[in-house]
């Protein structure tokens, strides 16, 4: 089988029924691949923040695309439990075909919005932590304000020492044995 | 109470929305523009300049990428797609000789999509107007479409919803967010969100400042207590 005859097959089966979660985890797939590759062919960014930022966009698509599908699946199911009536069961079933599609369309909006930005918020922290890699706004943040005082303070700042108050000048001359001369029995 | 959940989970314009690659790509888009920026404006734990800096910069990211979408990609690989599929994979066949374009096709299969009498109705109206019924429908389509089920021609429909889904991949994936990337900064300067470096800049200098002053207390501390001495 050609490549034409896989695309006419893809292209009945696109016809037939198109599922909304196919779009959406194309588009993980490929964002997924391309967002980490074009951050890392960022040539301004130090390499450390490209490749934290590499790995947060890749774990993020990673999570969307197992997302996408199970609440669209969750939620197709969820529209047949909602039709299911064996008694008239050819009446029902056009109906069932388009709720089918609504739910899944509808769960494929809530992964979205809620679920991928609940679970990244939940699994990518940890993850990031485990393999070292800090956030790269603090960092940059802690080197802002770094290089602004480098810039601001002509001389750093030094604490003056304070010298105690009884005076006591015999601390540092104070002396256990004679440093010079003859010492017996090494002592 | 159920029948009512029943009609309005099994609603027809929103199948019909869902099934269109383009459609459900625009409104997801849209609700992510919406959805996201307002989350993020209610978190409590950050703090309001971030806040508003976030959300605006999430929706012109959403905003920018739909708008291209909707303006470049979706026209250009619906028309393409067909035109592609016609000619060069199909070679008019398997129901593409029925239709000139893409907009003929998706007039035919929204009439197809009616009920029986609201499609006859529409059929009667143009056939009133004879050269539209001709231009629009040939033997076979008018014949289809006097039929309880008309043929929807769903290689026809795939082909477009299959260039829909690579123009959506290539759009929304690769060429609208670089684009985006573009815009982005310039629009949030002009809101006048992005001079979070300037404020940065201004607390350590006011730190510095207060250290500075610190070391000439100590210093004036310093030379009182050599002076009791």
């Amino acid at each position: 089988m050609g490549l034409a005859d896989s695309i006419k097959k893809v292209c009945h089966k696109l016809g037939t029924n198109n599922k909304p979660t196919y779009v959406v985890m194309a588009i993980a797939t490929v964002k997924g691949i391309a967002r980490p590759t074009f951050t890392m062919m960022d040539k301004t960014e130090n390499p450390e923040t490209k490749k934290y930022t590499a790995l947060r966009e890749g774990l993020t698509e990673v999570i969307a695309i197992p997302a996408y599908w199970a609440c669209g699946e969750l939620s197709a199911k969820a529209a047949k439990k909602l039709f299911e009536n064996k008694n008239a069961k050819e009446v029902i079933n056009p109906a069932l075909k388009k709720a089918q599609t609504n739910f899944m369309f509808v769960g494929v909006c809530t992964a979205a919005l809620f679920v991928i930005p609940a679970v990244c918020s939940i699994v990518i922290k940890p993850i990031m932590d485990k393999l070292g890699l800090k956030t790269p706004e603090k960092k940059k943040q802690m080197q802002q304000k770094l290089d602004a005082i480098s810039q601001v303070a002509p001389q750093p700042v030094v604490k003056p020492e304070v010298k105690p108050a009884n005076n006591n000048y015999y601390v540092n001359t104070y002396m256990a044995r004679p440093q010079m001369g003859l010492r017996v029995g090494g002592l | 109470m159920i029948g009512i959940v029943r009609n309005l989970a099994s609603n027809s314009t929103l199948a019909n929305l869902a099934q269109n690659t383009s459609a459900s790509v625009s409104i997801e888009t849209t609700l992510k523009s919406i959805g996201r920026p307002g989350f993020i404006l209610i978190d409590k734990d950050i703090d309001p300049d971030t806040k508003q800096y976030a959300a605006a910069k999430e929706f012109l990211y959403q905003a920018t990428c739909l708008a291209i979408y909707l303006a470049a990609i979706v026209p250009i690989f619906k028309h393409g797609g067909f035109k592609l599929a016609k000619e060069k994979l199909f070679k008019n066949t398997n129901g593409f000789e029925h239709f000139k374009d893409v907009n003929h096709y998706l007039h035919y299969r929204k009439l197809a999509e009616n009920s029986v009498a609201n499609r006859q109705a529409t059929l009667q109206k143009e056939l009133a107007d004879k050269t539209k019924v001709s231009e629009l429908y040939d033997k076979t389509l008018l014949d289809e479409l006097k039929k309880e089920t008309p043929e929807k021609f769903a290689d026809v429909k795939g082909a477009i919803e299959f260039s829909n889904l690579i123009g959506s991949v290539l759009g929304l994936a690769i060429i609208a967010p670089q684009l985006s990337h573009a815009f982005i900064h310039p629009a949030l300067k002009f809101l006048g969100l992005e001079n979070k470096d300037k404020k940065e800049i201004n607390q350590a200098k006011q730190t510095v400042d207060k250290m500075i002053k610190e070391h000439h207390k100590l210093e004036e501390k310093q030379k009182n207590i050599d002076i009791k001495a």
